[in-house]
């Protein structure tokens, strides 16, 4: 794989507005709309920006994988077996897209924080915030690739849609937890979105150890890895 | 030929989709250099033969080497190039990126800006895949399999969405690409196409190859007709030496002459003056090239 692919591919994620408007404006737009709501406590500020930053992180890992689903169904992925490209090849490229394309997300939304919301953090912490949700993004893109291979073009543009508002929703990026009653917090637990916005938040010093946070999506990251692997050996071998 | 000088070398491949039997046992040998056409109606197995010399499909039994190769191998060693049949392109991308993306995965391709001339795509470079018409489409997706820079080029249908002065372009960029010695397998089913173009004909049917050879040895035993006439007390050793007959049987008063030239059989016939009943008929290869004619004229 070269890196003149890869940055093709790159552009390409990148054109479709629809993908930013979502994975970059809603989530800085809510920030700054949110915030400004409450009586302006800098702690509740910097925990509903790491929230928008998994929000537009996740949800753009999650898209952009996905979009294989339009490659499948046009033919893309049979003319690119026509060449030296492996299956490996093609799915860390996808991977690494889905990665690339969070990264707006998680560089724009701190800023704002920053330089507009008097979100206030050590160096140590806004690596946190930033750097560490992103990695936690790598399950997400995964997801993705997994759904992509599955869904048809049609059908995954409202799978993917729907998924991502529930992923955000339950997993705590919206609304506080603590502002809603116990069952959420459960249900949270369950979803790799909570863990993800975990990464960030335990360095505003939420609850949870953020070793635990890692453990969590790693297992996430290899069961969904493996998923993938296996689907698409599988849709090579019938197509 | 040496199976591993073959550009392609096909033996005893079969694939079977539940009770259809797609490609039943073929032999086919394909030397570098050669231009051949696979020619057959829908549902042949064309298409299935293709993706198994491309690698796309698994065969059930039997084996096909490309360059001496694995096809998977052939395709990862950048020997093949291939233009799919409904194959499409990436909406949202141009033409220049999209043949430039193909051409950043193989190791010794063309110039991005040489395939998308030969192709005659240049003037297209920065217009989406979205704004292409039917031939256009089909022209970038010929870019795409030039820029492979391949030894073997293999084309599913490739003039399908094509008018007629887009198909003439479309050889024509063709020869310039087998001039240079590469060698074209190339599916069809325009007879035409297979007849100005190709140095040699496959023809499938049913999954089996029904004849294999030179366009013009191809089309002799298509043309071939048949007369069936009642003529009694003639020799079939007399039909025979007639014009324009092959060969000759009997059965009772009935004659069946099998013909390279049914119209000089027939006038000699007449000079019987008790032959009657007379009826001229296609036979064999022609039956397949007719049906395949008439798809032509329903598509």
């Amino acid at each position: 794989m070269s890196t003149g692919y890869l940055i093709l591919e790159i552009k390409r994620a990148l054109r479709a507005a629809k993908f930013l408007i979502f994975t970059v404006a809603l989530p800085i737009l809510m920030f700054v709309f949110l915030s400004n709501l409450g009586e302006g406590d800098a702690n509740a500020k910097a925990s509903l920006m790491v929230g928008m930053i998994t929000w537009g992180a996740f949800s753009a890992a999650l898209f952009a994988g996905a979009r294989v689903a339009v490659e499948r169904d046009a033919g893309w992925q049979r003319q690119l077996r026509l060449t030296p490209l492996s299956g490996a090849g093609y799915l860390v490229g996808k991977g690494v897209v889905g990665m690339v394309v969070a990264l707006p997300a998680v560089v724009l939304v701190p800023l704002v924080g920053a330089l507009g919301q008097g979100v206030t953090l050590d160096a140590a912490q806004w690596a946190q915030v930033t750097a560490g949700v992103w990695l936690a993004a790598i399950p997400f893109a995964l997801l993705g690739l997994l759904l992509g291979q599955y869904g048809t073009a049609d059908s995954m543009q409202s799978i993917t849609g729907v998924l991502m508002m529930v992923l955000a929703m339950f997993g705590g990026l919206w609304v506080p937890l603590s502002a809603l009653p116990g069952l959420f917090g459960v249900i949270a637990k369950i979803l790799p979105t909570y863990w993800m916005s975990q990464i960030g938040a335990s360095a505003l010093g939420s609850s949870e150890n953020v070793l635990t946070c890692v453990l969590v999506l790693a297992a996430w990251t290899v069961v969904l890895g493996a998923l993938v692997i296996r689907r698409y050996r599988l849709d090579s071998a019938r197509r | 030929m040496k199976e591993h000088g073959a550009a392609v070398s096909i033996t005893e491949l079969t694939k079977t989709y539940g009770e259809l039997r797609a490609v039943d046992a073929i032999d086919v040998l394909i030397a570098p250099g050669e231009v051949v056409a696979l020619l057959g109606p829908n549902g042949a197995g064309k298409s299935t033969t293709v993706d198994m010399i491309l690698g796309l499909t698994t065969p059930d039994t039997g084996r096909v080497l490309v360059f001496g190769n694995t096809p998977r191998q052939a395709v990862a060693e950048g020997a093949i190039g291939a233009m799919l049949q409904n194959g499409t392109l990436l909406d949202d991308a141009t033409v220049e990126e999209t043949v430039g993306m193909i051409a950043s995965l193989h190791r010794k391709p063309l110039p991005v800006a040489e395939a998308m001339r030969r192709a005659g795509v240049e003037e297209l470079a920065n217009r989406r895949c979205t704004k292409l018409s039917g031939g256009q489409r089909q022209r970038v997706r010929f870019a795409v399999a030039l820029v492979a820079n391949p030894d073997l080029l293999v084309l599913d249908e490739p003039t399908a969405a094509m008018d007629v002065g887009t198909r003439r372009e479309f050889w024509a960029s063709m020869r310039e690409f087998t001039d240079q010695g590469r060698t074209v397998l190339f599916a069809t089913h325009y007879l035409d196409e297979a007849e100005e173009f190709a140095d040699r004909v496959i023809l499938m049917r049913a999954g089996k190859v029904v004849a294999d050879g030179s366009v013009a040895s191809v089309r002799e035993m298509a043309s071939g007709r048949t007369i069936s006439a009642v003529l009694p007390g003639v020799p079939v050793e007399l039909l025979d030496d007639m014009p324009g007959v092959a060969s000759a049987e009997r059965r009772a008063d009935r004659i069946q002459l099998h013909c390279k030239d049914s119209d000089a059989a027939l006038r000699a016939l007449l000079h019987y003056s008790d032959a009657r009943d007379i009826e001229v008929s296609a036979a064999g290869l022609e039956e397949a090239f007719l049906a395949l004619t008439a798809q032509e004229i329903t598509r």
